[in-house]
């Protein structure tokens, strides 16, 4: 007799099958691109050995009642040649299946992944102890030298990364030290931090989290900037004291539209460039990576919409990895996200470093344990409210569409940086460079690096790309050696490669 | 690898324009590092819309056969044929849609016709066949259908269990039929609650921390 394990979905999961639709599958995909043809049966055999180690990972999607829960099954995964668009549905109501999948074309290795399941970095884990396995096996020779975790990956905020300079990267340390964490189905880091024993829990994690000077004294040097800079725009426009998910009511939100693709796949384009160019051009700018490229992004919306017309706000949602302020080896969602928006002046003046250090100003101070755990302990309070516990699920997924629907109509963009990828070796030489990409409602790019290799991956649920033209071109205007790898998507680019 | 110039930026893949500005490229093509995936179109959606315009027909034909009357003189051949049109097409639409779940699309399906067969009757002026037989032997048919299926599908206990659990439970149901006076005769009412009450017994022994767990599962608030 078999009976299954299972846990609840934690608190950031649910708004994702709420909000799913068939062009926005709440799907996101970390690719590797390696130095030769993948061999789909040491693929196989690598699977088959990370799978043993990531219980999360067999968990199916069930229906309750009230919640949706995830449970322990006997299911495997088959590794497949990639046959379907990127980011393509994974889970359809009712039915038990695997929560990711593994694909792979001709150099490239993909991990896909329904959001409910994990978050970028809990996919990075799997992705870095898969690429490892194969490298292991594809490559025999090099299987000597093994360290069995990845190393310390960045976060979902490149701001807060290892490449900056200002960085309160605290647990880069912490995570190296450990031991390998378990990724077991059990783990919910939300609910470990900010539901029960709230009060002591969340205090002592918070002690912990605030306690590093380097954290505090990062805080306060960018703050002390920031206003030393004359940089009134953010730090006028969005005080730190402020409700940050509250965009200001007077500013009218610009919102990107375009005509959307024939079957409702999403379009990708990715931009592969140098970090350290990248790099070198944001700290000259004085922003961190992340507030640069989002800088980037809007001001190519900006030109590519033809000067916004009377919509002259842009906001964008930047997720930011909880575990580097509470510690948790949780391979399920833990993030949080901050909101960010920048008005643009009529006359278009602004250069998009001043906008990227507007943004960070206004960014860094919702970046920190102090502002963010009130922000998620605020969610789980009104998860966990008993009127809203027993209403029915279905009529709970109708009010988060619907909230969601409406936060939407705030953001004109959204963007994720998951910093940079340490790979141990076997891995780490043989790949290539590593990609990360998510489906999309609106415009968004998911920015990753690997060695000197930083690549940013468009995706919209549209065909035009003027943005991305605008970006590539402002890019390479900086300086910066970009190539562009685009799918085809519209009848007529598929045309054109027709047998 | 090929070049835009206008976009000062190098092309992967055997594009012939460039796919940000569509101008020619130049240089050599190289392999693309990404599968073309021809156009591919979901019916998912025109079957859910049809799936939805078909119930809702149905329910309106429920609706207004209680409108029509309900003496049997007032329920000609037409309005049995139409009633009978509605249900076979329900309990199709129904059967398919729980086909990969067939615990559970049992219990749905027997609460379903339980329910189109007390209204049938009532419609038809009440002669009581709904309570009497009906109910009774198809309560008695979910139970040893199930039974069946346990035995011969590899099935998932825990999920298994609750629905089995739940159709016994219906299966005693017909006790307050006997009790209340409602059959006219006693004889189908009376099999089904032993059947019932043997599997209850059975299930008792053998499944109920499965029950349990798959209820917790379930209700957790």
């Amino acid at each position: 007799m078999t009976r299954r394990t299972w846990v609840r979905l934690d608190n950031a999961s649910n708004i994702f099958l709420a909000a799913r639709t068939e062009s926005d599958t709440k799907v996101f995909r970390l690719s590797a691109e390696m130095d030769a043809e993948v061999d789909p049966g040491m693929l196989q055999e690598a699977l088959d050995a990370v799978f043993a180690r990531y219980p999360l990972y067999r968990a199916v999607l069930r229906r309750g009642v009230f919640w949706y829960y995830l449970q322990d099954s006997d299911l495997r995964p088959v590794v497949e040649p990639e046959r379907r668009p990127t980011c393509a549905a994974i889970y359809q109501d009712g039915r038990r299946t695997l929560l990711f999948r593994v694909i792979h074309h001709r150099r490239r290795i993909s991990l896909e992944v329904f959001h409910a399941l994990s978050d970028g970095t809990g996919a990075m884990w799997f992705l870095s102890d898969l690429l490892v396995e194969y490298a292991r096996r594809r490559y025999p020779a090099g299987a000597t030298d093994e360290s069995g975790r990845p190393g310390e990956q960045g976060d979902p905020s490149a701001s807060l990364a290892a490449d900056d300079a200002a960085s309160p990267d605290t647990p880069d340390a912490a995570a190296e030290g450990a031991a390998p964490p378990s990724h077991a189905l059990e783990t919910d880091s939300f609910a470990h931090y900010f539901r029960r024993r709230r009060p002591t829990a969340f205090q002592e994690a918070f002690a912990e989290a605030a306690a590093p000077a380097a954290l505090t004294l990062a805080e306060k040097a960018v703050r002390a900037e920031a206003s030393a800079d004359g940089d009134t725009a953010g730090a006028s426009r969005t005080p730190s004291d402020a409700d940050p998910d509250r965009p200001s009511r007077r500013a009218r939100i610009h919102r990107v539209r375009g005509t959307r693709t024939p079957d409702g796949r999403t379009r990708a384009v990715e931009l592969t460039m140098p970090a350290s160019q990248l790099l070198a051009a944001s700290k000259a700018s004085g922003a961190s990576p992340t507030m640069y490229l989002t800088a980037l992004f809007m001001d190519a919306v900006r030109e590519s919409s033809g000067g916004l017309g009377g919509a002259r706000t842009m906001s964008a949602s930047v997720p930011v990895n909880l575990r580097q302020f509470f510690p948790s080896t949780s391979a399920r969602n833990f993030f949080a996200t901050i909101r960010v928006e920048h008005a643009f002046s009529p006359d278009g003046a602004e250069a998009p470093e001043e906008v990227a250090r507007a943004l960070e100003a206004e960014f860094r101070p919702q970046a920190s344990a102090a502002a963010l755990a009130p922000k998620v302990a605020r969610f789980i309070r009104v998860e966990r409210s008993p009127l809203l516990r027993i209403v029915p699920r279905p009529l709970k997924d109708l009010i988060l569409g619907w909230l969601n629907a409406a936060s939407n109509r705030k953001l004109s963009l959204a963007v994720s940086n998951l910093g940079r990828l340490r790979l141990p070796e076997p891995a780490a030489s043989h790949v290539r460079r590593v990609l990360f990409q998510v489906s999309a409602a609106r415009p968004q790019f998911c920015a990753i690096s690997h060695g000197d290799q930083m690549t940013v991956t468009f995706t919209s649920p549209f065909t035009q790309t003027g943005h991305v033209r605008a970006f590539a071109r402002s890019l390479s205007a900086r300086g910066i050696d970009v190539s562009v790898t685009a799918a085809r998507v519209t009848e007529a680019e598929l045309e054109e490669v027709a047998p | 690898m090929r070049r835009c110039t206008e976009c000062a930026v190098r092309i992967e893949g055997n594009w012939s324009r460039c796919p940000l500005c569509g101008s020619h490229l130049v240089g050599h093509p190289s392999p693309d590092p990404l599968p073309s995936v021809p156009l591919r179109f979901s019916r998912r959606r025109l079957l859910r819309i049809l799936t939805v315009i078909s119930l809702v027909l149905v329910a309106l034909s429920f609706v207004v056969q209680l409108w029509l009357g309900h003496r049997p003189s007032e329920f000609g051949a037409v309005r049995s044929v139409w009633l009978g049109v509605c249900t076979m097409w329900l309990v199709a639409l129904m059967a398919l849609r729980g086909r990969r779940d067939l615990a559970r699309s049992t219990l749905t399906l027997l609460v379903l016709a339980a329910l189109v067969c007390t209204y049938w009757d009532y419609l038809t002026g009440w002669h009581r066949w709904s309570l009497t037989f009906a109910v009774p032997i198809m309560c008695g048919c979910a139970i040893i259908a199930l039974v069946i299926l346990e035995h011969v599908m590899r099935l998932e206990v825990g999920e298994h269990a609750l629905y089995s659990a739940l159709t016994v439970l219906l299966g005693i149901v017909p006790i307050l039929f006997l009790l209340l006076g409602w059959v006219t005769t006693p004889v189908p009412s009376a099999i089904c609650v032993v059947l019932a009450l043997l599997s209850l017994a059975l299930l008792q022994l053998e499944r109920a921390a499965d029950v349990r767990d798959e209820l917790a599962k379930k209700l957790h608030v």
